[in-house]
């Protein structure tokens, strides 16, 4: 009898065994990228290397969406992109600029995670108002922690920065903030010519809100406080010295800056540069607060205005007692303000400026105060920039080694629109330097030959970096998007996309800045897909509910 | 006399023609503007929430709030009265839309004209040839050249002349249009006016090493887009020459004993020439509506780039302006066709 039974439960074991059974239910999701080379022609191998990398775990079936940029921005604020790529470019160069933006309330809405938590915000803002380094570390770390645990966004990696040069070319540094033009040397030459596949928009520091178009303005236009020539650091530019709590630049309750400006500066049309002048440059940025400019940075982040709208000052929040100081009175503290002063959007303007609208970007029409003069101007095509006869500051790098500024008495800068046009007119010496941005696969091919065709390619790490964002209205499970984070595979994109040219990226603060801390890179590593499917085999019945979730506000 | 006032009607009929056509297309340029997806307004803002009063702000200030039938209208009305507006997009944001299409147009115009010179140089005499040598060796390469030069992707033979020509050999720039600092006519006091076409700057500037320069960016662009083009016009005037080549008149001529080559040339091809005209021309206009792909290739800012670039920002007025632009040079260029051959054969106009 027993033996019958114990056949009868082989053979049942057995058909249960061998009756097919269906597949594992994979949970959908879209996986969302821009395809109009908005971050360059290699985002589509990144998305294809996401979507094979997270549906190598098996659990999650990838679908690849994509539009062109203006569609795609306005996907993720009508919530139209459960996951999505996106990156940014620093605007301040401050821890703060990698965290408010994201993990803050007002920011994560902007950038299409809607993550709320008021306890994070409540840091964020904390962190944001304090130049205390010790308070600043508790919050950064806290804010990391809940960044890795909550996993709005999954950091992905930072762009590689690059510049290509004929050898002999001196001074090309691969600047965090902004490249250089006038301190590169050619020994020999007055002349540097250069090409890039970056676009100008218009170099009105009011609008610019683009890389080149930034780029140039920092050739011709210097702010209050500048940066290193190599570092982050900042220097007096336009003032006099840097603003701090111990020179009292900086009251004690963080809420007024002081700034003394130089004497004798003009800017290169010749008319005076003084404190009314710089004033009225703030205010035109403020009040104008043309379309998709970074006035916001002025009137919102940086608090000059009570209500964070666009507008003039208020009377008194910014005071000129004379000719030389300017002193700003913020309505809430703003631990990074002297960065805001260093961005181009605060350069000082002539008097002459268009005070309606937008200044023109013509030859003749740009007028700053910095090292060049824009002389040419061929939109999308070509800029010249020559010596400035006037400018005040030519000794700025000369403690680091670096002569009078500029080197050189023009820069012809090619713009092309393409990356291979780029590279052919480096591969032929048909300029000096190639600045942004050669595509991998061709910067491998120019470092393979650097020696026999006498150039030099430079590596260095950029600001800039790329992340997955995860709008958690659509994807409200944290572990599913704690699944996708033990699943992404940063080396795989690093190495079949970036051919190693780029860093892999653990935390939203990029490793050269303070408080960053890879919470992803213990928490979760790369390409775990035993912790992936472990965490959402837990989850056991409720992953069917997620996944019909998923599927939901992927047909929204 | 009758004649001269037959040709003028004919011109008034055309002009009169053109009228509608520019209507329906200016039309379906606004509807299709309107229904594609993506918020222009939105779109301003960078990724940005924008605040409801700013968008409001934006939207009347477009007259994207008005109704439809009085958008319209505001649109016609504008366009008719020479305005095409101010750019909406983040390309070319703030920027009025004619100084975008008249700076990049000289620069489509010489790659248009050089590649029509490179096509009929090369596509007319070998048509001619095949034509007179029907089903001979000569006609089989020519026809196989015809076809496959037609299908080469243009950007790729762009990409290996580039190559060979402008990174190996290095006898021609690989891209642009310029080289150096000084664009021709770029100072103010140099040229008592300015084209844009940096050959023809060159020239009234009076400066040789500027020509050469011009000249010498021009020809890797002329020869991609001369040498695909050339296969369709080899075969066209081949088509048309075994017309002629077998009509009566050649056949009279033959039998009057005119030698063969007064036959091919004199008479055949002459005839020939007749509607390879019209299709030549309007190859000619659809090029100045922008050769993209050659553009893109060669790194030259002309018209076609500036449309890829309006579409994918979804620039409204700019698309609208650039779009009214074409259609207007595809008219004036049809109408000067159709005129040149009402002239040179009279049954058109019958």
């Amino acid at each position: 009898m027993a033996v019958v039974i114990l056949v009868i439960a082989l053979i049942g074991v057995s058909a249960y065994a061998l009756i097919p059974k269906p597949a594992a239910a994979k949970i959908p999701i879209q996986l969302w990228y821009n395809n109009s080379n908005h971050y360059g022609s290699t985002e589509v191998a990144v998305a294809l290397a996401l979507q094979n990398s997270i549906s190598t775990c098996g659990k999650f079936q990838v679908t690849l969406k994509s539009d062109i940029w203006t569609v795609y921005k306005q996907n993720w604020v009508s919530q139209r992109m459960p996951m999505f790529l996106l990156g940014w470019y620093p605007d301040y160069f401050d821890t703060d600029d990698y965290i408010s933006p994201f993990m803050g309330i007002a920011g994560a809405k902007s950038e299409g995670s809607f993550y709320n938590n008021s306890q994070v915000d409540q840091w964020v803002r904390d962190e944001a108002s304090t130049s205390d380094p010790v308070v600043r570390a508790d919050r950064f770390a806290k804010i990391q922690a809940a960044l890795a645990e909550d996993v709005p966004y999954i950091p992905l990696y930072s762009s590689p920065a690059q510049a290509v040069y004929v050898n002999g070319v001196q001074n090309v540094e691969l600047h965090p903030v902004s490249f250089k033009w006038f301190i590169i040397n050619k020994p020999g030459a007055t002349q540097l010519n250069a090409s890039t596949s970056d676009h100008i928009i218009n170099l009105d520091p009011a609008s610019a809100y683009d890389f080149m178009s930034i780029e140039v303005i920092n050739q011709v236009f210097d702010t209050l406080l500048v940066y290193d020539a190599k570092n982050t650091s900042l220097l007096p530019g336009l003032a006099t010295e840097v603003p701090t709590r111990a020179n009292g630049g900086v009251s004690a309750d963080g809420l007024t800056y002081t700034f003394h400006l130089r004497t004798g500066v003009t800017f290169s049309d010749g008319t005076a540069f003084n404190s009314t002048v710089v004033k009225r440059s703030i205010d035109r940025v403020m009040r104008l607060n043309l379309d998709g400019s970074a006035a916001f940075l002025l009137y919102d982040v940086g608090a000059l205005r009570a209500d964070h709208l666009p507008g003039d000052s208020a009377p008194g929040v910014i005071d000129t007692p004379d000719a030389t100081t300017i002193v700003f009175h913020l309505f809430s503290p703003v631990s990074f303000f002297n960065q805001l002063m260093a961005f181009s959007v605060s350069a000082p303007v002539p008097w002459t400026y268009n005070q309606n609208g937008l200044q023109p970007s013509t030859a003749g029409s740009v007028i700053g105060t910095g090292p060049y003069v824009l002389t040419t101007h061929v939109p999308d095509q070509l800029v010249v920039l020559d010596r400035n006869p006037t400018y005040y500051n030519p000794s700025l790098y000369q403690a680091e080694g670096i002569g009078p500024i500029p080197k050189m008495d023009r820069v012809v800068i090619n713009i092309k629109s393409t990356d291979s046009a780029l590279k052919q007119d480096i591969e032929t010496k048909a300029v000096d330097v190639a600045f942004r941005t050669i595509a991998p696969v061709d910067l491998a091919d120019l470092e393979g030959r650097q020696t026999s065709l006498g150039l030099t390619v430079k590596h260095g790490s950029s600001p800039q970096i790329r992340f997955l964002v995860f709008n958690v209205n659509l994807v409200p499970d944290k572990h599913v998007r704690q699944a996708i984070a033990y699943s992404v595979d940063r080396g795989a994109i690093n190495s079949l996309v970036f051919l190693g040219q780029a860093t892999p990226l653990y935390s939203m603060i990029p490793p050269d800045l303070p408080f960053g801390s890879p919470v992803f890179q213990g928490k979760y590593g790369d390409a775990q897909c035993a912790s992936a499917n472990a965490l959402l085999l837990q989850l056991g019945s409720a992953m069917r509910l997620q996944a019909e979730i998923v599927a939901v506000a992927r047909d929204r | 006399m009758a004649r001269n006032g037959s040709l003028f009607a004919y011109i008034l009929t055309r002009m009169l023609l053109a009228v509608p056509m520019l209507l329906i297309l200016l039309t379906a340029v606004f509807i299709i503007l309107r229904i594609l997806p993506g918020d222009p307004v939105l779109a301003l803002w960078g990724g940005r929430s924008p605040p409801q009063p700013a968008i409001d702000a934006a939207r009347h200030e477009l007259g994207l709030d008005q109704p439809i039938e009085v958008q319209y209208i505001t649109y016609l009305r504008r366009i008719f009265t020479g305005d095409l507006g101010v750019s909406i997009g983040e390309t070319y944001n703030g920027q009025p839309v004619w100084n975008q299409i008249s700076g990049r147009f000289p620069a489509t115009v010489e790659i248009a004209i050089g590649g029509m010179l490179v096509a009929s140089l090369v596509g007319i005499p070998l048509g001619v040839l095949a034509g007179a040598n029907r089903d001979k060796p000569v006609d089989l390469v020519v026809r196989m050249f015809g076809t496959i030069i037609w299908v080469i992707p243009i950007f790729w033979l762009g990409l290996v002349l580039q190559l060979v020509f402008g990174v190996w050999l290095q006898w021609l720039p690989a891209n642009g249009r310029w080289s150096g600092a000084d664009v021709p006519c770029g100072a103010p006091s140099s040229c008592s006016f300015r084209t844009g076409m940096y050959t023809v700057d060159s020239l009234i500037e009076g400066n040789p090493g500027h020509f050469v320069n011009a000249v010498a960016h021009l020809l890797l662009p002329s020869i991609t887009l001369g040498l695909v083009l050339s296969g369709f016009f080899a075969k066209t005037v081949r088509a048309n020459m075994l017309r002629t080549i077998s009509a009566d008149f050649t056949e009279a001529a033959r039998a009057r004993g005119v030698p063969r080559r007064a036959v091919v040339y004199r008479h055949a091809f002459k005839n020939a020439l007749v509607p390879v005209v019209t299709v030549l021309g309007l190859q000619f206009a659809i090029l100045f509506a922008g050769a993209v792909l050659t553009e893109k290739t060669f790194s030259i800012e002309g018209i076609g780039i500036l449309l890829l670039n309006s579409v994918t920002s979804k620039d409204m007025t700019m698309i609208q302006g650039v779009v009214v632009f074409y259609a207007a040079v595809i008219v004036v260029i049809s109408l000067v066709i159709d005129v040149v051959g009402a002239m040179i054969d009279p049954r058109i106009r019958l």
